[in-house]
């Protein structure tokens, strides 16, 4: 690949702080911006150039574009992961072992450095140790709640409890003690998921799995010890657990995961309970006055033949005339409902869209093509054991999903830690197309936004990558708009080969018309890069389909990382253009495409291209087409993700604990690196 | 004549209860027919006492788990002796010790939890996972491996391993 001769503007500190000088180094970042924060209050026009670049300029740069990906032997063919994830094949595993041997000792390559930048900034993680799928979300007295399965000794999955996290605004979390532990002969095995029914009265139950003393799958009951508690502390199982075992004909181990409550027209609650009759996947469907009596209601809610168990099964009402989120009891016209399951065989999630009768207690799907489980997915990388809940505080429909990791054991224990969730997002139907939801950050995420650049308009000819001076490149929001000339897009050959992101070369598999979109977490000499792009190809009847991809496979210099690649068919209508939102916060890639009908998620794994020395680039890799591209980069803050401060009076009142300043000056110099941070945006767009 | 009578029952019994039985081979084949390596599945099951009295897949399955901790404490065992022999080879051999390491203490752990409380996925994570970390010791070596076959071992048992349990599903 040619070298770089671009300019851009060198990081003040271009050394990668190590763990024992991470501080000093604090102190001299924060020191710096003290002084540049006095320097720029005193002086007429602010010695620090303005923020917002806006570049018209196309000689400029082309100038700096340079033919960077077009090296096909560079792909890597890697050997397939053995990760479950991935393989869509029968037995999930590979025998083959593909040894490359090279120069770079890339098969253990985990320094402390490394590991310790893993850390997201503001997603949803424990401090340490394990964690899995979130459970019982729920908006209860003015505090957003999120539980999760989570194991208190070490970082891999076992001895599973609820974790418990509370926040304001979904975004900024405060860790709360455990709500509820394996203390009972009934979840003494573990105390898996569940989901929050709040009653019309305000009263709040859970709902969860309990593995027994024998490992048998049985549903209990919980509710807070104290109602009036916002934070919700302290939990009480119902003495009277288990509230439902497995059905007669229904295996111990094949019954788990009850959904939230909705009131049916005969003010009965119902739940839904996800399980299997040999390879079909169902769902069971119960209905209940109390949350302790239930009855099984004949047959199944829905069940898809050869999907295999259906884990984590959420069912929902999305409206189909606005993008408002519906309550889980709503019904009525101008109503369409979700069935969603998680498959436990090929560990994605699946929805799909249909009508509910609930008199007969089915739901029939609108496209049985695209059924549960052989249809659509939420998101096409890392995403599974997914929960929504309505937020009857802002009117909305919010989806939360665990996200594994994709390195491997080792960096796990090393580093203490596994998994994220993922960032919360809203979820609807899309009017436009009627036929899929739409997945969208929340607006909160938006006040995670620092300092923007801004570039308009960068044509991009084929072959091409350019570098965008955003500055630090590891906590990003990036919104993108792309647009190809019509008349390439019509004198493009047809093809009749079905393209797939994951079976492809990833972004260096040129075509016609793509790929081209993002590289984010790379480094100046492309050897790591994670392209997040669209590739467009030409049907056999000349109609266009756009793929949104991810390519993992130059991720990461490691290679017990996974490197496989991800993506889907996404739909663009009629005028519309191609973009897409990528969030970048560490070893986390989220990418939605057209407004959220695609979405995917991958975690990476950079050795280099981590700290100071991350960039972005924008590319196009097609052969037949330039490419236009707007974007505006936002630096994203820190969540300042933390433990709920231990003041009895602050934990009483309930309120919002004010930022104390601890005995840790990284952590008060973090906070004032962040008001200077802050403070400079709004000075700067002021001038 | 006496003699006979007594022995007579046993005889019988003998004659109609197959010895296949006494092995508990239809279970140990049928497994491992799942698996990608047969041959070697059957060897390790056959050659391990417990699986005589396996009842089901999922005891099978712990008695991988098992087998794939004892080769990975072999492993470690032979590699400390190896970074006396080949110097030379101490930066991989520390890696490979790290490698096996979180077999043991990471993977084992897991698949045992998920196949005794009930959630066996998160065992074929973890017999996938030691499969990989075999291989990731292997290439440390940049071809010069003194260990080939052994890692070659470990990933195969783990591979055997995730692919029974991935029947369990």
């Amino acid at each position: 690949m040619a070298d770089s001769n671009v300019s851009y503007n060198p990081l003040p500190d271009g050394e990668r702080p190590r763990p024992t000088r991470r501080r000093s180094i604090v102190l001299v970042l924060s020191g710096l911006l003290v002084v540049g924060f006095l320097v720029a209050l005193l002086s007429d026009n602010g010695s620090i150039a303005p923020t917002n670049v806006i570049d018209n300029d196309n000689n400029n740069v082309n100038d700096n574009a340079q033919n960077g990906l077009n090296d096909v032997s560079s792909s890597s063919k890697d050997p397939e992961r053995l990760r479950p994830f991935t393989s869509a094949s029968s037995a999930g595993v590979s025998e083959k072992s593909n040894r490359r041997f090279g120069a770079r000792t890339a098969s253990y390559p985990w320094t402390n450095n490394m590991l310790s930048w893993q850390r997201t900034a503001f997603h949803f993680q424990p401090q340490k140790n394990w964690m899995n799928d979130p459970n019982g979300p729920v908006f209860y007295k003015g505090w957003y709640h999120l539980f999760y399965q989570y194991n208190p000794n070490g970082a891999i999955w076992g001895d599973i409890v609820w974790g418990h996290a509370v926040s304001k605004d979904l975004i900024h979390w405060y860790h709360l003690p455990l709500a509820m532990v394996a203390d009972q002969w009934y979840d003494i095995m573990g105390v898996w998921t569940g989901s929050a029914t709040i009653l019309p009265d305000g009263k709040l139950m859970m709902l969860y799995t309990g593995s027994t003393n024998e490992s048998v799958q049985v549903q209990n009951l919980a509710y807070p010890a104290d109602p009036s508690d916002p934070l919700l502390i302290k939990w009480v199982k119902y003495p009277g657990n288990p509230v439902l075992v497995p059905p007669p004909g229904i295996g111990a181990k094949d019954f788990r995961d009850p959904t939230t409550a909705w009131l049916t027209s005969e003010g009965k609650w119902r739940i839904a309970i996800g399980s299997r009759i040999n390879r079909t996947g169902i769902t069971f469907v119960y209905d209940t006055k109390d949350f302790i009596n239930y009855e099984l209601l004949r047959g199944v809610l829905h069940g898809v033949p050869n999907t295999g168990m259906w884990e984590c099964v959420d069912f929902y009402p999305v409206s189909t005339t606005g993008e408002h989120g519906l309550d889980t009891s709503h019904n009525g016209p101008g109503v369409k409902h979700v069935v969603k399951a998680s498959m436990d065989d090929d560990r994605h999630d699946y929805y799909a869209i249909g009508t509910y009768h609930e008199k007969n207690v089915t739901w029939v799907p609108d496209n049985p093509e695209i059924d549960v489980g052989i249809g659509i997915r939420y998101d096409y990388g890392l995403f599974y054991a997914s929960k929504t809940f309505y937020d009857q505080n802002k009117k909305r429909r919010v989806l939360w999903g665990w996200i594994g990791e994709s390195d491997s054991e080792i960096a796990d224990v090393k580093k203490g830690w596994a998994s994220l969730q993922g960032i919360p997002r809203t979820v609807a139907l899309d009017t436009k197309t009627g036929s899929n939801l739409l997945q969208w950050p929340v607006e909160e995420v938006d006040s995670l936004r620092l300092t923007s650049k801004e570039f308009k308009k960068i044509e991009l000819k084929p072959g091409s990558v350019m570098p965008l001076d955003v500055g630090s490149a590891t906590q990003l929001d990036i919104v993108a708009e792309f647009e190809l000339d019509k008349a390439a897009l019509e004198k493009t050959a047809e093809s009749n080969v079905e393209f797939s992101c994951s079976s492809s070369e990833g972004s260096a598999e040129r075509g016609a018309l793509g790929p081209f979109g993002l590289l984010v977490l790379a480094d100046d000499s492309l050897s790591e890069q994670t392209p997040v792009y669209f590739y467009i190809a030409k049907g056999k009847d000349g109609s266009l389909k756009t793929y949104f991809c991810t390519d993992q496979s130059r991720s990461s210099e490691a290679n017990d990382v996974n490197k496989s690649k991800y993506g889907s068919f996404v739909p663009v209508l009629e005028g519309e253009k191609f973009s897409m939102r990528v969030l970048v916060d560490h070893s986390i890639v989220e990418g939605f495409a057209q407004g959220g009908r695609t979405t995917i998620t991958s975690r990476v794994y950079p050795t280099k291209a981590i700290y100071g020395a991350a960039r972005v680039f924008l590319f196009n890799n097609a052969t037949g087409a330039s490419v236009t591209s707007s974007l505006k980069a936002w630096q994203m803050n820190s969540a300042f993700i933390r433990p709920y401060p231990d003041d009895d009076d602050e934990r009483h009142s309930g309120t919002e604990p004010t930022y104390e300043v601890r005995g840790s000056k990284t952590k008060y110099l973090g906070n004032l690196l962040t008001s200077s941070l802050l403070f400079l945006n709004a000075r700067n767009n002021f001038l | 004549m006496k003699a006979i009578l007594f022995v007579f029952p046993f005889v019988l019994a003998v004659a109609y209860f197959p010895i296949s039985q006494c092995q508990n081979l239809p279970l140990i084949e049928q497994t491992c027919k799942q698996t990608p390596y047969y041959g070697l599945c059957v060897t390790l099951l056959k050659s391990d006492p417990r699986s005589k009295t396996a009842g089901d897949v999922q005891a099978i399955a712990l008695i991988m788990v098992d087998i794939i901790k004892a080769k990975a404490g072999g492993a470690l065992q032979h590699i400390e002796k190896l970074k006396q022999k080949y110097p030379a080879l101490r930066v991989p051999l520390s890696a490979c010790k790290d490698r096996f390491n979180a077999i043991i203490i990471g993977d084992v752990p897991q698949a045992v939890e998920a196949l005794t409380k009930g959630d066996p996925k998160f065992a074929v994570d973890a017999a996938n996972d030691a499969a990989l970390e075999a291989d990731s010791c292997e290439r440390g070596f940049s071809g010069k491996s003194p260990i080939t076959q052994m890692n070659k071992l470990n990933h195969d048992i783990s591979i055997i391993t995730a692919s029974i349990v991935k029947t369990m599903l």
